[in-house]
């Protein structure tokens, strides 16, 4: 290992800085040999560490590794907390505030349903005035003058049943606050991403653990399955399995999951016929564990290192097919809301170039998400290969 | 060479066979398709018929046996709503998505070996670091969301571009229509080949020969395209092959976007139509030029490079 992975982040600036040539070359001052000297005293006194730590202090130095993080950290916390954090419901219609532009802040009432007076139904005014008897008289969007008594107006206190939200994204089609229904999809892109890829990565790694630890016809056939799958372009065939399965969340995830583990089962394959060889699997079979035991215990926790940093890149494809499916019509169903079929809603708006916001704000989600995914999978790989070193 | 080519063939035969016996299952479970070929007030003989034509009143293993034959016999049934041959409506469709696909693959292939080299001749410069986080851009964005950026910012608000058809309208060429499917649909391979040909170049430049070549005072370009790139360029050819295979197969939704008449843009639009024939065809299809192009890269990579053969 290098001596540059050993030493703390500000001292390995340091380090960088003084072992840079520059021109004209500087005279070594006698503090700089004595802090060199101390230097590589503390790099023998520390404590050997394992992989998993340099490969994490390598990741924290990777600053574009990090900004994926975090980025996805704080999707996973919006898709978590949706409902605390979204401003409105994100299925509530409000049909006089259709494609409403960015920032439009409404003005509603809000009434107790009559049907159920414990829901409670927004109406659009204009303005509204207290009235003596008990009732309140107001203007609709329309421009018709109508009145309501008091007891129908959800909460007692004109704070309560007067609002005046503001829609930050705008609205679509169907007077839907887009900010909510962002956040929300966030949810099912998120769900459908990590289950599928839970999924693929269950698959890929009992089918390369196999075909790599017992080799022969096992692995012959078993890379002939791989084959066959990898042969059938995914989208289709996730399209073709969401259409037999039906629609719906679970159907979504079994599709993109039985999918996606093409990559993986390569991977896991080619970590065990490399493993395989190593002493250590040696020694188990020389001590007469089982199988089962050595992939599971030995071979396994050693390959976990490509096995994540593929499993980032299938959860970064993943939430592209769930979009895709949506976009369709074949993922999630209405009036869930989803990206995908977000950005089919809006997609018709484009031509006439009106409402991009409708297209752009849903597209723009799924960018950030997959371009998260793949930073923090990029700076992951180069943190668990040593020779990978910028 | 020819043992070789053989073993390649039976096994590109074997994994087809594969292909159709997985759209086999899966299609058998959905629900019986003689209820949406007869429409709504058919009886019941009509659908004893249909089903009788179908095969579907025969035992699953009789089914399997019939459909493996008909696919081999180039078969693919017929579509539920044109009632043409699938096979025929496929390949109607085929040259218009082949035009798409290789001429953007033959654009990313220039422009991304191109970046690919000097990125790797000036590494961790500038350009490299800008064009490299370009390229992980260029793959996170998935090609719709792209069709629709672009069809919002070339076609709609500066008026470039068309926005969506077919560059042949009325028996005359109209070029314009290709540049923003083909643009969009090279983004993604472009920055793949660069990033692929980054580092092959990387690998390569530090290699003996090379600072041999260095050392003997070798002027830089014929480091670089003599002595470099010959040796960097087999991982771009299996790239670029490989790639090729996925957008002969797989643009279906920039046909969508784009209302480009291809087998995507067919398949799109047997989905909301419910024409299962279609839809099973093009998997079958896009499986078969799928195993069919990467059987090609391989023989063609034996030959480039004779170590292949060994392994």
């Amino acid at each position: 290992m290098d001596v540059m992975d050993q030493v703390d982040a500000p001292e390995q600036a340091a380090m960088k800085q003084s072992l840079q040539p520059r021109l004209p070359s500087p005279r070594i001052t006698k503090e700089e040999t004595e802090r060199r000297k101390l230097e590589n005293e503390s790099v023998l006194q520390q404590e050997p560490h394992s992989l998993w730590y340099y490969s994490w202090r390598r990741l924290r130095r990777n600053r574009l590794a990090m900004a994926g993080l975090v980025t996805t950290i704080i999707l996973v916390f919006v898709a978590v907390f949706a409902s605390d954090l979204a401003p409105f419901d994100p299925n509530m219609q409000v049909l006089e505030y259709s494609t409403e532009p960015i920032g439009f802040q409404g003005n509603v009432l809000l009434v107790k349903s009559a049907v159920d007076s414990s829901q409670t139904i927004p109406v659009p005014i204009t303005s509204f005035q207290v009235q003596s008897g008990d009732s309140v008289s107001f203007m609709t969007v329309e421009g018709r003058a109508q009145a309501i008594p008091m007891s129908r107006l959800a909460g007692t206190s004109e704070s309560e049943w007067h609002k005046t939200p503001i829609y930050y994204f705008g609205t679509d089609r169907y007077g839907r606050d887009v900010l909510s229904r962002l956040m929300f999809g966030a949810r099912i892109s998120l769900t459908v991403a990590f289950f599928a890829e839970m999924c693929s990565l269950l698959i890929g790694i009992l089918i390369g653990a196999l075909a790599g630890f017992y080799r022969g016809w096992i692995d012959d056939g078993l890379m002939w399955f791989t084959n066959v799958v990898w042969s059938i372009p995914s989208l289709l065939l996730i399209i073709a399995l969401s259409i037999a399965l039906g629609l719906g969340l679970w159907q979504t995830i079994i599709a993109i999951g039985i999918t996606g583990w093409v990559d993986m089962a390569r991977i896991v394959r080619g970590q065990f016929f490399a493993l395989r060889e190593t002493e250590y699997v040696e020694a188990t079979k020389a001590l007469g564990l089982s199988n089962k035991r050595t992939i599971f215990r030995h071979i396994l926790p050693n390959s976990l290192g490509p096995i994540i940093v593929i499993a980032t890149a299938g959860f970064a494809n993943a939430i592209i097919y769930e979009a895709a499916l949506s976009f369709l019509g074949l993922g999630v169903q209405p009036p869930t809301s989803t990206w995908g079929q977000m950005i089919h809603d809006g997609y018709g708006f484009i031509a006439a170039g009106s409402n991009w916001g409708l297209t752009l704000f849903p597209a723009f989600a799924i960018m950030t998400a997959v371009f998260a995914f793949n930073l923090f999978g990029d700076g992951l790989r180069d943190a668990f290969d040593p020779k990978m070193k910028r | 060479m020819v043992a070789f080519v053989i073993r390649r063939l039976a096994y590109s035969i074997l994994v087809v066979f594969g292909v159709v016996t997985i759209v086999f299952f899966i299609m058998n479970l959905l629900p019986d398709p003689s209820r949406m070929m007869m429409g709504e007030r058919a009886d019941i003989a009509t659908q004893t018929a249909i089903r009788h034509e179908l095969g579907l009143d025969l035992p699953p293993w009789q089914r399997y046996v019939r459909f493996i034959g008909d696919v081999a016999r180039g078969n693919l049934g017929r579509s539920f709503t044109s009632n043409r041959p699938v096979l025929e409506s496929i390949w109607e469709r085929f040259g218009a998505t082949a035009t798409l696909a290789i001429s953007s693959m033959v654009l990313a292939s220039i422009v991304g070996v191109g970046i690919g080299i000097i990125s790797a001749i000036r590494s961790y410069s500038l350009f490299d670091n800008a064009t490299m986080l370009f390229a992980l851009v260029g793959l996170s964005v998935p090609s719709f969301v792209m069709g629709l950026l672009a069809m919002l910012i070339f076609g709609s608000w500066l008026n470039w571009l068309p926005v969506s058809g077919y560059m042949w309208q009325g028996g005359e060429l109209h070029l314009e229509y290709l540049v923003l499917p083909m643009l969009v649909l090279a983004f993604q391979p472009v920055s793949i080949i660069a990033r692929v040909t980054r580092s092959s170049m990387l690998e390569v430049m530090t290699s003996d020969y090379v600072r041999t070549a260095k050392a003997k005072g070798a002027t830089w370009k014929s480091i670089v395209f003599k002595h470099t790139l010959r040796n960097a360029l087999n991982p771009v050819v299996t790239t670029v092959g490989t790639w090729l295979a996925g957008l002969l197969v797989g643009v279906y939704f920039l046909e969508y976007i784009f209302n480009w008449p291809g087998i995507g843009l067919q398949a799109v639009d047997a989905i909301t139509r419910s024409d299962f024939p279609i839809i099973q065809g093009t998997v079958i299809f896009s499986a078969v030029i799928f195993v069919v192009i990467n059987f090609t890269v391989d023989i063609l990579y034996a030959w480039l490079d004779p170590r292949v053969k060994l392994s």
